[in-house]
């Protein structure tokens, strides 16, 4: 029974330690990336300059965890080890409140943006909100996204009740739809390959939702239940290893989409001297280490995780979960600059 | 595993089919030109600024802003900024003393994105306009929050939906936790 606890205690600071890191992420990112003030025009203030970013990360935070608490049932399979139905219970509930923050992250989201858009206004009426989803496609969007979470919310809660009679595919296709809408109404790039360049960007936002959650699914929700974890643990490692070649090859596309279209400087200056470039190295870095630390859990670790024997897996893997959700957060500043 | 790959792959592209159609503009927009250029020489003030960027900007009530600062400080725009797609534009007042002007502005992209940017203009001779005052056309309040904003309807400050968003999302920690199980086996 204790030992149970102190799991219970580790699996709660991993959690701490990926929303942590995001944040700080998010807080170097901004840092990197200063706006100079415009003259004679407003800029909206300061809970708006950060606090925009900080609900976006948290909103792709609970859309990752989303997706993954989601994709739990799938990744345990049908052939289910004894005690795995309780386990799956208590992941049910997690994904329903992670469910219904993503809601709640992206409408906090549509008033920020309303208000970044607004830097007149002393506050926000309902009725600019509404306003601005009348107007701008990212304010649909987000509306959509909200409803799609809640209808993953309601599945979660039924499925606390009626168990696996909620198909589990349905709830991991509801959690994945709600990641679709946003990136397209974000930066793309105004160059010919537009249509490319989105298609690689919804890849690149699933495959890295998929990667993440499902990681922090696995290691949070079995990581106390070795014969559970040397069930699951290799077939999430086959799952991660297409996720990281989708992320590294959509990411290297849309960076270089982007990069290339300043025009007048080259590659390397864009890169090394801008903080969209700067943000871009970051997050190569933060692929590199993911890419070093997923090897390490599946050579090193995975061998003896299928034995059942005790190993360090939760230190690997709240460091790799660390590393994912910073690279979450450069990724959100990313998005909101204007690159050169 | 191979059934849910190949649901997923659909879905992924029933996906895309929706929002490529409902959002065919999505870009980094960006300033292309301006009339007066940047860093021009004019002998007389331009009675219009004219920014021409290479998307659509998004219109609606105060949305987009230019700004025309003299070398005194003092605010030389003479109206508010109006959108024609990708083009936006704003009165000048008669300008005042010489010097460099900057123009700033403020956009709301097709996408929903923030464009700003600055630029200059050197004007050689002074004119004998004057600059705007409070309640001018184009008057831009830099203080809003001190009361008299430009079209303040009295909604709520952010902190306050913020604080909202907080406890809605306290209730649903509380439902997810206290729902009972129908079946739970052991």
């Amino acid at each position: 029974m204790k030992e149970a606890r102190t799991t219970a205690v580790s699996r709660l600071h991993l959690v701490g330690i990926g929303i942590g890191a995001a944040l700080l992420a998010v807080l170097a990112g901004l840092l990197l990336t200063p706006v100079r003030p415009i003259t004679g025009v407003l800029e909206p203030d300061a809970v708006v300059r950060y606090g925009l970013p900080v609900v976006r990360v948290l909103f792709d935070l609970a859309a990752v965890a989303t997706v993954g608490l989601n994709l739990l049932p799938i990744l345990v399979g049908l052939s289910r080890p004894k005690g795995a139905e309780r386990v799956l219970t208590g992941a049910r509930r997690a994904a329903a409140f992670s469910a219904l923050a993503l809601a709640v992250a992206a409408l906090a989201t549509l008033v920020l943006q309303t208000a970044e858009v607004l830097p007149h206004a002393a506050g926000i009426s309902f009725s600019r909100v509404t306003e601005y989803v009348a107007t701008v496609s990212a304010g649909k969007a987000l509306v959509f996204v909200a409803a799609v979470a809640l209808v993953s919310f309601g599945l979660s809660l039924w499925s606390v009740r009626a168990g696996e009679a909620v198909p589990a595919e349905l709830r991991a296709a509801v959690a994945l739809f709600a990641l679709l809408p946003l990136p397209v109404t974000g930066h793309a790039t105004n160059w010919r390959w537009q249509d490319y360049a989105m298609i690689s960007m919804e890849l690149h936002v699933l495959g890295a939702a998929v990667w993440t959650g499902g990681l922090g699914a696995v290691v949070i929700a079995l990581a106390a239940n070795r014969t559970l974890l040397a069930h699951t643990l290799p077939r999430f490692s086959r799952l991660a290893t297409a996720c990281l070649c989708v992320v590294a090859a959509t990411g290297l596309f849309n960076a270089a989409v982007e990069l290339t279209s300043v025009t007048g400087r080259g590659l390397v200056d864009v890169l090394f001297g801008t903080g969209y470039g700067l943000l871009v190295i970051l997050k190569l870095a933060c692929f590199a280490g993911l890419a070093a630390l997923g090897a390490n859990i599946r050579w090193r670790l995975l061998p003896g995780i299928v034995r059942h024997q005790r190993t360090a897996l939760i230190g690997w893997a709240a460091l790799e979960i660390a590393v994912m959700c910073a690279a979450f957060g450069f990724a959100v500043v990313l998005t909101r600059t204007p690159v050169a | 595993m191979r059934k849910f790959a190949k649901a997923l792959s659909v879905l992924t592209l029933a996906g895309l089919g929706l929002f490529a159609l409902a959002a065919p503009a999505s870009a980094h927009n960006s300033l292309t030109g301006s009339n007066p250029a940047d860093k021009a020489v004019l002998d007389a003030g331009p009675a219009e600024i004219v920014l021409t960027f290479d998307q659509p900007v998004q219109e609606g009530e105060g949305l987009n802003s230019i700004a025309v600062t003299g070398p005194d400080g003092e605010q030389w725009q003479g109206g508010s900024a109006s959108v024609d797609s990708n083009v936006v534009s704003a009165p000048v007042r008669e300008l005042g003393p010489s010097g460099t002007y900057t123009i700033g502005y403020r956009i709301v992209s097709a996408d929903g994105h923030p464009v700003s940017g600055e630029l200059t203009f050197n004007v050689n001779t002074a004119g004998s306009g004057t600059p705007a005052a409070e309640g001018d056309p184009g008057w831009i309040d830099m203080d809003p929050s001190a009361g008299g904003g430009n079209g303040d309807d009295g909604g709520m400050p952010i902190w306050v939906w913020l604080v909202g968003a907080v406890v809605l999302l306290g209730a649903g920690l509380f439902v997810a936790l206290r729902i009972g199980g129908g079946k739970q086996p052991e």
